[in-house]
């Protein structure tokens, strides 16, 4: 009975999201996609997070990975951002270092550092659509991928009091593998619940929100799901101690930290 | 005899039935015949509207020829899942005109559509339900789907995709090979060592949609132009054609060959209403068989397929010796009845048994322990005896059915001028052989002993070796792709050594209690700062208290010292770096493929590999890590070394599978990093190519015990077939040895006499000898159809042997002397034997024009072995009886009590060693126990044998 009266609350509240969804009904595309870029990735002025990474292959083997994620944003226009990755976890790992300098309309900026090979390197930026440290994410997941890098539509047919769906064709079909994709925003708060892969008209990748949570005010989802769909393979991020506006310097996210991590930063 | 008054009781009755009721024996006949290829039909042509039927299942999977269950298949397929690993179609792309071979722009551009073709051929694109049947898209190998790793400007290392798409350049595509040819995973694998040819390795979710890959495949490829040539290739794509060409040979070969006998019997027999006859029987007995086989729910596989083919002449022969008789003797009476009854009379005996021990030679390949074997076996001893009821019964109906006047003129003594010529001169040539065989008896046994020698050394040079590739002819597409291929590339046969650490010591061995204290010892050893190492102490004592196995712990307690070491002061991060260091090496210690010693052994294990000159190329876990390390260092050959820490390597993987294909890694090694598996290619897929490869490798391994007690096995579909045919080589011999002894205790019985029935299996002996000799002279390949082969030479040789001593035996009766009987001997028995030789050797020569091999070498040896035996029959027999006339025809008592010991304890022995075989077959017992009870066995059976023998029952007049 209890069961019944739950359904009934998110029925409810639901019906209140619908009546509060109709009224934001006049966004251009334009506006739809830049809010869901900023809520996705340029929230507060700079961001902290612990990830706990689950990679299952499909055929029942797990491995997990850690590491922290500290972000930056180096302007107030939600472009130039910079990111540093350390991992914690496996301990074979530890302080190995992904940072990326994001750029709007140049390649972006990539180091690498691996503590054990010793070497710090500057990874080209030719292709951010490979696999980030062995997960079902891209590095380009992690990271963002700009606007300007697809042509963005309404899918009128299906976007309902809940979601807006767009659909987001590339402008350069060749540095892709994806025909189209298609994203599920959330009308109140832009989050993109599902976004969609498309190849040949088929489905083959899909990414989802599976938590969201209001830190300091700002939405932020806390758990997320990648799945290939060809292989049943899929992901999962946990996100806590996610913090904003905790005052990271722009001096950390220079190659001299690298080797040398900000100790206190990643606390 | 008394047996002889038995048989002819039962032979009469059968024959009344054929004589008495011709048209009901026909209808049943052709009754059950109709019934029985309806029940197997009906559910072929209408698959699911039969729930309980069977029906036509074929099977071309050469991995079927080890049951379900046998370790080697359970382990493969355990390894294929575990790796993740599919079976390959392999297609090769070779251009011969233009001086940078296939890397020019508008090949490239070929391959690359080729590929992406190829990458979309599963569920609908191949005609398959399933949607995720056929090419696994991630899984392709091809320019446009693998990763190049390279430098870019100082400092920068390079991910992408070798080629992103198709070259704009000449220079581009050049590029695209110098990339390839770097990255050793990639260089002699995806491109050709010579720089000339590329290849696509499409692995599919199942064999058998091979045929469809490959169907379609081909006719992409002809719609594209230039000078490229395309081939494809790889033992799935083998098999599966195999198995639709094979259909075609049952519906053209088996046909032909039928036709063809047809004509030759129209030959001798000038009859054609006659001899429908023979035909009809065995057309009858290969329905019946085949549509046995098929409503038991059997599969039709590469043995199975054999089953028409092996029964056809079988099913003709006895019936050309009753024509041969009834062409002899029809015009003394003119009466049908008469005739077909005195014939039966005389030939019941010898066919019953010949049909006997040619449905004995084939049910002992139930022996076997080949599931496809044993079914071929059984069916084709059941389609003998079928043949054989049918021969007895339904003859004599039939000619009961014809008219009188229709057989006015058949027959010996009334044939034209010509008929009385052909017939003479093979009548006069048969005379001849038969005075040779008196006046040169000697001659004939010295050179059949000088033959025996050589067939003898010849059997020692025997070759055994197969390879499901060269069952098609040299010419033939697959054949011609095989060649090219491997004269390019590292090799298109696959196989797979499987390394395995066994359970780690620490892990295993003793309790989380023990784990957690011998590590707490080591970190206090590793760590000068007490205090550090008393709070790891005491969390670890907590943990090991609460985890289930030692990983759980260290996992646990891992997590616990990550937080301590990130919020530790600045002064105690050393101490907990050094924490960290002792889990890192504990964590090793149970992921042996992270640790630089092993990797270092699997290279110098694939570098020992390539010495055999079969392996043209492996790929493993090491040259992966050894790869990337160069590029993550500065991208110099001094580079390409496994890193000095397994850390670095964990580093280097990370980095590997940050790439757009992340799973290749556990192809190579498991997740937890226990075992791994190195990806073997061989150039070529015989049989006794991969057994020099698992020898080399176990030498190899035992000469240099390797690192963390490794242990090797090797997986494959290549390595899958060495297992099928050692099974089957010693499984055939043991099953030819059973047969032998089961066809001698047969003969002796039948001929009451231990000699007469070592007689009668010397032409058979003298046949196999010298076919298994001559193989060996020759080179050809002791293979699947030469080794089945052997249970039918049992059964034909012996069935000349058979007729020849009964009718010898009856003649010499009517004769004073064996010198008076030879002439005799030598006129209708002898003309039955020829004329069984000469139909069916050349009756099965249009297997010759088959484009597959092994029917070839059925067609070849299905020839020799009737032309050998039947020489062997009517050469060595006669000479032998010349010289053994006192003991096979003993005027003295003495003589025959002689014999009759001596048939007594030959019984004993050859009982109690067929026992003996079934059971070391069967129950695993060694022969040493065996011998023993063999021992304590023969005498006993001996002295039953003798004094039933003389009970005064038996007492015969000689």
């Amino acid at each position: 009975m209890k069961r019944t009266w739950t359904t009934y609350a998110l029925a409810l509240g639901l019906v209140a999201a619908l009546a509060a969804g109709a009224t934001a009904q006049d966004l251009t595309v334009d506006e739809i996609v830049k809010k869901t870029n900023h809520v996705s990735y340029y929230q507060g002025q700079d961001g902290k997070a612990r990830v706990q990474m689950t990679i299952n292959d499909g055929k029942g083997g797990t491995r997990d990975r850690e590491f922290i994620i500290l972000r930056r944003n180096r302007d107030d226009k939600d472009e130039e951002q910079a990111f540093y990755v350390f991992f914690l976890q496996p301990l074979d790992v530890r302080q190995m270092v992904f940072m990326v300098h994001k750029h709007i309309g140049k390649d972006d900026d990539r180091w690498l550092y691996q503590r054990e090979v010793d070497v710090v390197k500057r990874i080209a930026a030719s292709d951010k659509r490979t696999s980030f440290v062995g997960s079902h994410f891209f590095y380009e997941d992690v990271s963002g991928r700009a606007l300007d890098e697809d042509t963005h539509e309404l899918v009128e047919a299906e976007t309902d009091d809940t979601f807006y769906v767009l659909k987001n064709t590339p402008k350069n079909p060749d540095t892709v593998e994806f025909d189209y994709f298609k994203m599920w925003i959330h009308r109140e708060s832009f989050i993109p619940v599902k976004v969609s892969y498309y190849k040949g008209g088929e489905e083959y990748r899909r990414a989802e929100a599976l938590e969201v949570k209001e830190i300091q005010g700002f939405k932020t989802v806390t758990r997320s799901r990648m799945t290939d769909l060809r292989t049943g393979g899929a992901t999962e991020l946990a996100y806590s101690k996610v913090e904003y506006d905790t005052g990271l310097p722009d001096e950390i996210f220079t190659e001299r930290y690298l080797k040398n991590p900000p100790r206190e930063h990643l606390r | 005899m008394d047996s002889g008054t038995d048989a002819a009781t039962t032979s009469s009755r059968l024959v009344r039935l054929g004589t008495d009721y011709p048209r009901s024996t026909t209808a049943l006949m052709m009754g059950v015949t109709i019934i029985l290829a309806v029940l197997a039909a009906l559910p072929s042509i209408w698959p699911g509207a039969f729930p309980m039927l069977d029906g036509v299942k074929v099977d071309t999977d050469p991995e079927n020829m080890l049951g379900k269950n046998e370790p080697v298949r359970v382990f493969h397929n355990e390894m294929k899942r575990r790796f993740g690993l599919n079976d390959m179609v392999v297609v090769g792309v070779v251009n011969e005109t233009h001086p940078n071979g296939v890397f020019n722009v508008e090949s490239l551009r070929h391959v690359y559509d080729l590929a992406t073709y190829a990458a979309t051929l599963r569920g609908e694109a191949i005609g398959e339900s399933d949607p995720n049947a056929g090419v696994i898209e991630v899984d392709v190998l091809a320019p446009s789907t693998v990763d190049n790793i390279e430098q870019g400007a100082p400092g920068e290392v390079r991910f992408e995709w070798l080629m992103p798409r198709p070259p704009a350049t000449e220079d581009e595509a050049l590029a695209v090979r110098d990339k390839a040819r770097r990255i050793p995973f990639l260089d002699g694998t995806l491109v050709s060592e010579n720089g000339k040819a590329v290849a696509l390795y499409l692995p599919i979710t199942a064999k058998d949609l091979s045929y469809k890959v490959y169907a379609k495949l081909r006719a992409e490829i002809a719609k594209l132009d230039g000078d490229d040539r395309y081939f494809i290739t790889g033992l799935p794509v083998a098999n599966d054609t195999f198995g639709v060409e094979m259909f075609v040979q049952m519906a053209v070969s088996a046909p032909l060959a039928m036709l063809v006998i047809f004509l030759l019997l129209l030959w001798f027999f000038r009859k054609l209403v006659l001899i429908l006859s023979p035909m009809i029987i065995a057309l009858v007995s290969v329905i019946v068989t085949m549509a046995l086989l098929v409503i038991t729910g059997n599969t039709i596989h590469i043995m199975s397929s054999m089953i028409p083919i092996f029964i056809m002449p079988i099913a003709v022969l006895d019936s050309v010796h009753i024509l041969s008789e009834f062409f002899e003797r029809y015009q003394e009476t003119k009466n049908r009845r008469a005739t077909i009854q005195s014939v039966m009379g005389t030939l019941f005996t010898p066919m019953l048994y010949t049909s006997l021990t040619s449905a004995a030679g084939f049910a002992s390949l139930a022996l076997t322990p080949i599931p496809p074997v044993q079914v071929f076996g059984i069916f084709v001893a059941a389609g003998i005896m079928l043949a054989w009821v049918l021969t007895v019964a339904f003859i004599p109906a039939y000619v009961m059915l014809m008219s009188e006047r229709s057989l006015a003129n058949f027959g010996a003594k009334t044939g034209g001028e010509s008929d009385a010529e052909a017939q003479g001169v093979t009548a006069r040539f048969l005379t001849g052989v038969g005075r040779l065989t008196y006046r040169g008896a000697a001659a004939i046994l010295v050179l059949t002993v000088l033959a025996g020698g050589l067939a003898a050394y010849g059997i020692s040079r025997i070759q055994i070796n197969d390879n499901p590739t060269k069952w098609f002819r040299k010419s033939h597409p697959i054949r011609v792709a095989d060649r090219v291929l491997n004269e390019h590339f590292g090799g298109t046969y696959m196989a797979y050594l499987a390394l395995a650490a066994p359970p780690s010591d620490d892990a295993a061995a003793g309790s989380v209690q023990e784990f957690a204290a011998a590590l707490t010892a080591r970190i206090r050893e590793a760590l000068n700062n007490p205090a550090v190492a008393e709070q790891v102490a005491g969390e670890a004592a907590r943990l090991a208290g609460e985890s289930e196995n030692a990983e759980a712990f260290l996992k646990a307690l891992s997590g616990y010292v990550s937080e301590e070491e990130l919020f530790a002061d600045d002064a105690a991060v050393p101490a907990w770096q050094a924490v960290i260091g002792v889990l890192t090496d504990a964590m090793h210690q149970g992921e042996p493929f992270k640790r630089p010693e092993v990797l270092a052994y699997m290279r110098q294990l694939q570098t020992e590999l390539l010495t055999t000159g079969v392996v043209g190329k492996s790929n493993s876990l090491a040259d992966v890590v050894m790869t990337v390390h160069r590029e993550m260092k500065d991208g110099l050959d001094s580079d390409f070394r496994i890193p000095a820490s397994a850390g670095g390597v964990a580093e280097c993987l990370v980095q590997y599978q940050s790439s757009h294909r992340p799973n290749d890694l556990w192809h190579l090694v498991t997740q937890d990093y226990k075992s791994s598996s190195i990806w073997v290619q061989l150039k070529s897929g015989d049989n006794n190519d991969m057994s020099a490869v698992v020898d080399e490798t176990a030498s190899f391994m035992a000469a240099n015990p390797p690192p963390a007690g490794l242990t090797a096995e090797w997986f494959g579909l290549t390595y899958i077939n060495v297992i099928w045919q050692e099974k089957m080589v010693s499984g055939m011999l043991q099953a030819f040895l059973g047969s032998f002894l089961v066809v001698l205790l047969m003969m002796i019985l039948l001929f009451r006499s231990g000699l007469w029935g070592l007689l009668s299996m010397i032409p058979l002996t003298v046949t196999i000898g010298l076919i298994y000799g001559v193989i060996g002279f020759v080179g050809k390949d002791y293979d699947m159809p030469v080794a089945v082969l052997s249970s039918l030479t049992l059964g034909l040789a012996v069935d000349f042997a058979i007729h020849f001593l009964a009718r010898a035996r009856l003649l010499r009766a009517q004769y004073p002397t064996w010198a008076d009987s030879v002439a005799d001997v030598f006129g209708e028995p002898a003309l039955a034997i020829f004329r069984n030789i000469v139909i069916i050797a050349v009756g099965f020569l249009p297997l010759l024009a088959a484009p597959l091999v092994p029917y070839n070498t059925v067609g070849i040896l299905l020839a020799a072995i009737l032309l050998v035996s039947g020489a062997g029959t009517l050469l060595i027999l006669p000479a032998l009886i010349r010289y053994l006339e006192p003991l096979l025809f003993p005027k003295t008592k003495v003589c025959s009590v002689t014999c009759q010991c001596g048939t007594c304890v030959l019984s004993a022995v050859t009982a109690v060693a067929l026992v003996l075989v079934n059971v070391h077959q069967f129950l695993a017992v060694g022969w040493t126990k065996l011998t023993w009870v063999s021992l304590v066995a023969i005498p006993i059976l001996a002295l039953w044998c003798g004094f039933m023998s003389r009970r005064r029952k038996c007492r015969v007049e000689q």
